[in-house]
C-alpha cells in the first residue's frame, strides 16, 4: 500500500492496485462519523458502440448503462437496498456520460457494507421478467426528466453543441430505446465494462486504512475473474463546430431559461495539462461573470439575469465545454450581451487585481468542499480517471498566472464555437 | 467497527442580547457562522421578511455597493455568504449564513474569523440606509428578483405540487403561505417601512447565532461583543398559532398544467410535532411508511407495481404534517391512491415486520449520526430543539426510536388522517 501526503490540505491518500487490476484508494478523515464508499466503472451513457469480449462490434440501445445500473440492485432472492438498510447504510448509484458509480454511506458496520458493495456489483443477475418490470420504473424516471426545464435546456444545449459525439443523447435513453433492452444486452455490457481492471474503489471517512485494505484484498482475492478484456470503444469523429447555433423547446416555466454553450475546439489533453486547462478556464469564467464582476452587475441591474445565473466548465479528454446562463426575461438580448461582453474583455484584458481575487476565491472554495466526504467521494474518481489528484488542485491553482488566463480567454471563448439553448412557455398566457 | 458516539455540544451564552452557541471542533477546514432570526409566519410579515433577506445582502454601510461587498467576500478566500428565509411550522426564519476558510490552511493569513464576524455585524447592525430607508435602487431590484423567484416555483413541478397541496390543505392557516411571500404585497412595501421592520426584528425578535469550527469560545465571544453591538430590548417570543386541526373528511384537488408526468401528493395530519413525546415514534412511523428504499411505499408502489420512479413520505415536524409524494402516469391515479391507502391501513393495523422495524431503526440512526459531519446539519438539529422548546440530544432521540414498539406505532397511525389528496395532471383527457 502506497501513501501520499498532501500537506497543504492535511490529507493522506492510500493506494493499492490489486492483482485483478482494481485500483483502490482510501482517504481517512479523522474525527468524522461517517464513511462513504464509491465503486465506479469507466462505463457511461456514451459507451454504446464497442467490441465485445469475443471481438464482435456491436451497438446497444441508448440508455443501457443507466438501465444496467438499476438492475444491479436486484438479485435472485434478495434486494440489495434492503440489505444496506439492515446495516443502517444508505445506498445509491448514478450513471453519467462516462461512468457508473455505486455508493453507500454509513456510520456503523463498515466491514459488512463494504463487502456487500463489492459483492453485489460483482454479481449480475438479470431475468426477462425483471428487465420488463424495470421498464415501467425507468419510463417514469424519463417522463419526470421531460418535465424538468433545467434538464431540458441543458440536454438541448449538448444536442446543439455536439453533432455526433454521444453526449448528445439522454443518459437514461428514451421510452422507445429502452423498450429494446434485453437481459442478453445487459450481460454483454456487464462483461465488457465491469471487469475490476476497468474499475476504481474509493473509501473516504472514518476507518483504519490497513484494516480496510486487508478486507478489500481478501474480498477480491476470493473471487475469480477472467483476464481483463481489451476494451475498444468506437466513437464517431466529431467535427469541431457546433451542430446548431440555437435550439428552442417549450415547457411551462416562470421565466424563459437560456444557456450559452462554448464547445472546446481541440481535445486530447491528459493529466496535468487537462487539469490546468480546466482550472484556468474556471478562473476566466469567474473573472468574467462571477458575482463580483462588472459584467454580472450590469446584467443584474438591467434585469437580464436573476440569481439563477451560473456558469461551469466540464472537462474530459474527448470533450469539454463551457455553459453560461440561467433564467432571463429576454434570452436573445442576454446572448447578444454576453457575446459582446466577452469581446470587450478580450480587448481590455484581465486586471491583475481581478485575477488575484478569483484565485483566492477558488482556493477558499476548494478548502470548503474538502469538509464534505460526499464531495471528495464524488470528485476524487473523476480526477483519477483523468490521471489527476483531487488534492493537487491548490498547488495547480497557485501555479496559474494572469498570462495563462488571458491566453485561455482568447483561445476558448470563440463566437464560432457557441450554441444557444432556450426553454420557454408554450404560449404567453401561460 | 462500532459507531463512535458523539453528541452535538454547543457552548451557549448571552451576548449583546443574542443567544450565542459555539461549537469548537477540528473536523472542518472552515468556520461556519449562522444567525437565525425568528418571526411568526403571517400574512402581515411574510413578504416583508422575504424581501428584507434579499435587500440586506445587497449592501452594508461599509460596502454600499454590491460589487464591493462581493469583492470583499472573494478577498476573504471566497467566503460563502447568503441571507435567506425558511419555513419551520408556523414560523418564518430569516437566516444569515457565513462560512470562511480557517486561516490555518492558508499561509500568512490574519484571522479570517474576526473579519467574518465583523461582516455579520455589518448585516445586523450597520446596514446601508439613506434617509432612514433602504435604498430605492436595491428595493426596486430585489422586489423584481423576489417576484421572479416566486413565479419560478412552477419550474419545479415537485415543489409546485407540494406548495399547492399545502395551500389547499392549510387554507386559513399561516402554514399555507409560501415562505418567499406574495407577489401582490410587493408594490406597497417602501424602503422606509422595510428599514423600520429591520430595526424591529433585530431588536425584539429572538436571535440565535451558531459558530462551528476550529475556534476558541473566548475569542469568538469577544469578537461578537465587539463587532455586533446590537442593542436589544424587550425580546419577546413571536405568537405562534396552535397547529392541531381535526379533519372531518378528506378532500380531493386536481390541477392541470402542461406536464408529462402526474404528481400525486397526499397530505396527512399527524397531530404530533417535534416537541411531543411520541415524536420519535412518528419518525419511526414515517421511516417504515416511506422514508427509505426499504419502506412500504417504495416497495409497493415502485418495486411491486412499477407505477412510479419515486414514492416517498416526508415529515414537516414543526407543523405535524406528513406528505406522501409520487410521480405517476395519470392513468394509474386511482390505483396509486388505492395502494397508498392500503399501506396506511397496514400501519394502522400494525402489520409491520421485525425486519422493517430493525431496518428503519438502523437507517434513522445512521441519518442522525451523519449530521455530526456537517456544521450545517448540527446547527439545524440544535435549532429545531430551540424553537420547539424541546431540545433533544441525538442519543435521546435514537433511544426513543429504539424503544418504540409496534403498539406505539399503531397509536401514532391511528392519529393520522388523510386531509387532502392532490393531483397535478396534464391538460388532456376529461376535465
Amino acid at each position: 500500500m502506497q501513501t501520499t501526503d498532501f500537506e497543504q490540505v492535511n490529507e493522506t491518500v492510500y493506494h493499492e492496485a490489486l492483482q485483478n487490476g482494481l485500483q483502490v484508494y482510501l482517504v481517512p478523515k479523522q474525527g468524522f462519523s461517517k464513511t462513504y464508499a464509491v465503486f465506479t466503472t469507466r462505463y457511461g451513457s456514451i459507451d454504446s458502440h464497442f467490441r465485445t469480449r469475443s471481438g464482435e462490434e456491436i451497438n446497444v440501445p441508448d440508455g443501457i448503462a443507466h438501465f444496467l445500473e438499476h438492475k444491479m440492485f436486484e438479485k435472485k432472492e434478495r434486494d440489495v437496498m434492503h440489505e444496506f438498510s439492515k446495516n443502517g447504510a444508505s445506498c445509491n448509484a448514478f450513471t453519467s456520460f462516462n461512468r457508473t458509480a455505486y455508493l453507500f454511506s454509513c456510520t456503523d458496520k463498515l466491514d459488512d457494507n463494504l463487502n456487500l458493495l463489492l459483492d453485489y456489483v460483482q454479481d449480475p443477475y438479470f431475468t426477462d421478467a425483471s428487465v420488463e418490470k424495470e421498464k415501467g420504473i425507468i419510463g417514469q424516471e424519463i417522463t419526470m426528466y421531460e418535465d424538468n426545464p433545467d434538464w431540458k435546456v441543458y440536454m438541448n444545449l449538448l444536442k446543439a453543441m455536439y453533432q455526433k459525439y454521444p453526449i448528445n443523447i439522454e443518459i437514461a435513453g428514451t421510452i422507445e430505446t429502452i423498450s429494446h433492452i434485453t437481459k442478453e444486452n445487459l450481460y454483454q455490457c456487464y462483461e465488457t465494462f465491469y471487469h475490476p481492471a476497468n474499475m476504481l474503489l474509493l473509501v473516504v471517512g472514518s476507518f483504519e486504512p490497513e484494516a480496510i485494505m486487508k478486507l478489500i484484498r481478501e474480498n477480491q482475492g476470493a473471487k475469480e475473474f477472467p483476464p481483463a478484456p481489451q476494451i475498444t470503444r468506437v466513437f464517431p469523429e466529431e467535427p469541431s463546430e457546433p451542430a446548431e447555433a440555437k435550439v428552442e423547446a417549450f415547457l411551462t416555466v416562470g421565466l424563459p431559461k437560456c444557456m450559452i454553450g462554448i464547445k472546446e475546439k481541440e481535445n486530447g489533453l491528459t493529466k496535468e495539462a487537462l487539469l490546468k486547462r480546466e482550472l484556468t478556464t474556471k478562473l476566466v469564467l469567474d473573472i468574467a461573470f462571477g458575482t463580483s464582476s462588472a459584467v454580472y452587475e450590469r446584467l443584474y441591474d438591467s434585469e437580464l439575469i436573476t440569481e439563477s445565473f451560473d456558469f461551469d466548465y466540464s472537462s474530459e479528454q474527448d470533450y469539454a465545454y463551457t455553459i453560461i446562463g440561467g433564467d432571463t426575461p429576454d434570452p436573445e438580448r442576454l446572448v447578444e450581451t454576453i457575446k459582446a461582453e466577452i469581446e470587450q474583455l478580450k480587448q481590455t484584458g484581465i486586471a491583475q487585481e481581478d485575477f488575484e481575487r478569483a484565485k483566492r476565491k477558488k482556493i477558499g472554495n476548494f478548502l470548503r468542499s474538502l469538509n464534505s466526504v460526499e464531495f471528495i467521494a464524488n470528485q476524487f474518481t473523476s480526477f483519477k480517471f483523468n490521471g489527476n489528484d483531487l488534492f493537487s488542485v491548490v498547488p495547480t491553482l497557485e501555479s496559474i498566472t494572469r498570462e495563462d488566463v488571458e491566453k485561455r480567454l482568447k483561445e476558448h471563448f470563440l463566437a464560432e464555437q457557441m450554441a444557444v439553448s432556450i426553454v420557454r412557455s408554450s404560449s404567453p398566457q401561460e | 467497527m462500532t459507531a463512535t458516539t458523539n453528541e452535538i455540544a454547543f457552548q451557549s451564552s448571552q451576548i449583546n442580547g443574542m443567544n450565542v452557541h459555539i461549537l469548537p471542533t477540528k473536523k472542518f477546514k472552515t468556520t461556519t457562522i449562522v444567525t437565525m432570526i425568528e418571526q411568526a409566519l403571517s400574512e402581515e410579515h411574510v413578504t416583508k421578511t422575504a424581501l428584507l433577506a434579499m435587500v440586506m445582502k445587497r449592501a452594508s454601510a461599509r460596502f454600499p455597493e454590491t460589487k464591493l461587498l462581493r469583492a470583499h467576500l472573494d478577498f476573504l478566500y471566497g467566503a460563502i455568504f447568503d441571507v435567506d428565509v425558511m419555513k419551520k411550522g408556523e414560523r418564518q426564519i430569516l437566516q444569515i449564513y457565513m462560512e470562511v476558510p480557517n486561516e490555518k490552511y492558508l499561509s500568512n493569513e490574519a484571522s479570517l474569523l474576526e473579519q467574518a464576524i465583523e461582516f455579520v455585524g455589518d448585516m445586523l447592525v450597520r446596514p446601508y440606509v439613506q434617509n432612514n430607508a433602504f435604498s430605492e435602487k436595491y428595493m426596486a431590484q430585489e422586489k423584481e428578483t423576489l417576484r421572479k423567484r416566486i413565479e419560478s416555483l412552477i419550474d419545479d413541478k415537485m415543489k409546485y405540487a407540494n406548495q399547492r397541496v399545502t395551500e389547499e390543505m392549510c387554507k386559513g392557516e399561516p402554514f399555507s403561505l409560501l415562505v418567499q411571500g406574495r407577489v401582490a404585497d410587493l408594490p406597497k412595501i417602501t424602503g422606509q417601512e422595510l428599514y423600520q421592520y429591520f430595526k424591529e426584528i433585530t431588536t425584539t425578535n429572538p436571535i440565535h447565532m451558531f459558530v462551528v469550527g476550529d475556534v476558541e469560545q473566548q475569542e469568538v465571544s469577544e469578537a461578537i461583543r465587539k463587532h455586533i453591538p446590537l442593542e436589544r430590548s424587550q425580546v419577546g417570543e413571536p405568537q405562534i398559532e396552535s397547529t392541531a386541526k381535526d379533519v372531518s373528511a378528506e378532500s380531493e384537488v386536481i390541477d392541470r398544467l402542461d406536464v408529462n408526468q402526474a404528481k400525486l401528493n397526499i397530505g396527512c395530519r399527524t397531530q404530533i410535532t417535534y416537541k411531543d413525546e411520541d415524536y420519535p415514534t412518528l419518525l419511526l412511523y414515517n421511516g417504515i411508511l416511506g422514508g427509505f428504499p426499504h419502506s412500504k411505499l417504495f416497495v409497493n408502489v415502485r418495486e411491486k407495481e412499477s407505477l412510479a420512479y419515486y414514492a416517498v413520505s416526508r415529515l414537516e415536524s414543526h407543523k405535524g404534517i406528513l406528505m406522501i409524494m409520487s410521480g405517476i402516469d395519470v392513468s394509474k391515479y386511482q390505483r396509486a391512491v388505492e395502494i397508498i391507502k392500503q399501506q396506511l391501513d397496514l400501519m394502522r393495523q400494525g402489520t409491520i415486520s421485525e425486519e422493517e422495524m430493525s431496518q428503519t431503526r438502523a437507517t434513522l440512526s445512521n441519518q442522525f449520526r451523519e449530521l455530526l459531519d456537517s456544521a450545517r446539519g448540527m446547527i439545524e438539529f440544535t435549532y429545531n430543539g430551540v424553537i420547539s422548546g424541546r431540545p433533544r440530544k441525538i442519543e435521546e432521540l435514537l433511544a426513543g426510536i429504539n424503544q418504540a414498539t409496534i403498539e406505539d406505532i399503531k397509536k401514532v397511525a391511528n392519529k393520522m388522517t388523510i386531509d387532502t389528496i392532490y393531483l397535478l395532471r396534464d391538460k388532456k383527457g376529461e376535465a
